[in-house]
């Protein structure tokens, strides 16, 4: 995760879209407009106590003056969409950050095959939304365990017309990924929901020789941060051998520091960046919020990451 | 309301690098500035808001302010951080892509930077280990900001190296009181 700005926004409407799935608007209370978003962006929702949870922004993609969240009441969950559900009123305030787009809509492709189960619906609804503006070729295959549970299926409706295929189990209809079928030139494939149906969705295209360029799927992942218990394990030094041990109770930079190595720091919260160093031969349990995604395959931030038993720094 | 901390700040000259400053000649006399801006934010990451007036309060911050309340990326680090400034004449230059640093021009609005108070015609960078006024509050220049990834993350533009050396200046509050936009900046020692 990295950092991103969060605004405190009115809840301007709430609504029960389905027994199961609250629908929020939210606008800014002092801007008329607020940040642009693409489809499939999603925001993070942060409570009182700071937990946070990511949700998809199902609106009219652009330059909105309201966001539109879907929220399914997740029983399981770690809790936040059930304290949404129960605390959140109209009128009152929600943090909510900044946009951010790890699903986005590919550019110049011929169609566009589109499989949401559930509240998975909420990203390609968005999606859906551009891509008739747009006047391309999409179909948005919609499963849920009946019409009645089916989030956001009026405007499914509404926005796909003919392009929207309903799967509901009540009725008898089931989707089969099957249906996927071979690979087609220019076709780009989405799925958002369970990860028994995405799994499902993205195994049959492989196998019918679907570039993994042209499939797209989209799952949230807790944040690791609350349930993390420091574990010791090992620093090699890449250019002495040196072995140093962490302790569960320290960080990787103070024992750096300690066996006489100049690091620079300052935040040592994981945040600024000033610490971070080159690593290789090791499992590294992420903790900060600076490094991007892609930069944490060779990188870390020693104030506060860790590695599982042990890890090689290029130092 | 995040969780928030009793914050704590280091006193602007108890910094080391108030000490030095204020043993050695130097600092700027013979200017005037003005206060055009005051932003706060509420908590770390939280965009920041723009102020008609502010209460300033000596040993804690701006009231409302991220740093007043320890809800701040930095606060469980004491640090000189009851309120920070920046140079106008800074962001202006950036937009100029001055010196060419960048692919292009950079835009830092008011409310972006993420420091309180934007300042016109206040030699920043001589400004620590000095006492000046901002209308009827006193300051005490502790250090000079530092840029940093956390910003550029935030807004998504490469901001930490045309911000290097200009970052502007963190302050502690010596005498506080109420400030507004439009107040006239000057030098006490």
């Amino acid at each position: 995760m990295t950092a991103r700005i969060i605004m405190r926004l009115r809840v301007e409407a709430l609504e029960a879209d389905t027994p199961e799935v609250l629908r929020l608007t939210l606008r800014h209370p002092r801007r008329p407009l607020l940040p642009a978003f693409t489809a499939g962006a999603h925001v993070d929702v942060r409570l009182p106590d700071g937990r946070t949870r990511q949700y998809s922004l199902c609106g009219e993609p652009g330059e909105a003056e309201t966001w539109q969240l879907a929220i399914k009441r997740e029983d399981a969950g770690r809790g936040v969409s059930r304290w949404l559900h129960g605390e959140v009123t109209a009128g009152g305030d929600l943090m909510v950050s900044a946009p951010r787009n790890n699903f986005p809509v590919a550019e110049g492709a011929g169609r566009h095959v589109l499989v949401a189960g559930g509240i998975g619906v909420t990203p390609l609804l968005a999606m859906a939304r551009v891509l008739a503006a747009r006047g391309e070729a999409f179909t948005l295959h919609f499963c849920a365990r009946s019409a009645a549970l089916a989030p956001l299926l009026a405007e499914a409706r509404a926005v796909c017309g003919d392009r929207l295929v309903t799967w509901f189990a009540d009725e008898g209809r089931r989707f089969d990924a099957a249906l996927i079928g071979p690979a087609e030139a220019g076709a780009h494939l989405y799925a958002c929901g369970p990860e028994r149906l995405t799994e499902a969705v993205l195994d049959h295209a492989r196998a019918g020789g679907w570039a993994e360029e042209n499939l797209h799927a989209e799952h949230f992942q807790a944040t690791p941060d609350e349930n993390f218990k420091a574990e010791p394990f090992e620093i090699t030094l890449a250019s002495t051998g040196q072995r140093l041990l962490v302790p569960a109770d320290r960080s990787a930079l103070e024992v750096l520091r300690e066996a006489g190595l100049s690091m620079p720091s300052s935040c040592e919260l994981g945040i600024c960046g000033a610490c971070i160093c080159e690593y290789r031969d090791g499992i590294v349990l992420h903790r900060d919020k600076v490094l991007p995604v892609a930069a944490r395959q060779h990188r870390m931030t020693p104030c506060v990451s860790r590695a599982r038993v042990g890890v090689t720094l290029e130092l | 309301m995040p969780d928030t901390a009793v914050p704590t700040h280091i006193e602007g000259f108890e910094h080391p690098a108030a000490r030095i400053a204020a043993e050695v000649e130097g600092g700027a006399r013979g200017w005037k500035g003005e206060l055009l801006h005051i932003h706060i934010a509420e908590a770390a990451s939280f965009e920041m808001e723009a102020l008609s007036e502010a209460t300033c309060v000596a040993g804690r911050g701006i009231e409302g302010d991220r740093y007043f309340l320890g809800s701040g990326t930095y606060s469980p680090k004491p640090d000189v951080r009851e309120v920070t400034l920046i140079e106008q004449e800074a962001l202006d230059a950036l937009s100029r892509n001055d010196p060419p640093l960048q692919d292009g021009p950079i835009t830092l609005k008011p409310e972006e930077h993420r420091r309180n108070l934007t300042v016109r015609g206040v030699p920043l960078n001589h400004l620590v280990g000095r006492r000046f006024q901002v209308g009827e509050v006193i300051l005490r220049g502790g250090r000079l900001n530092f840029p940093c990834k956390y910003l550029e993350e935030l807004l998504g533009s490469p901001v930490f190296l045309p911000l290097y050396n200009r970052s502007g200046l963190n302050c502690s509050i010596e005498h506080g009181g109420v400030i507004r936009p439009g107040d006239i900046i000057l030098p006490l020692d």
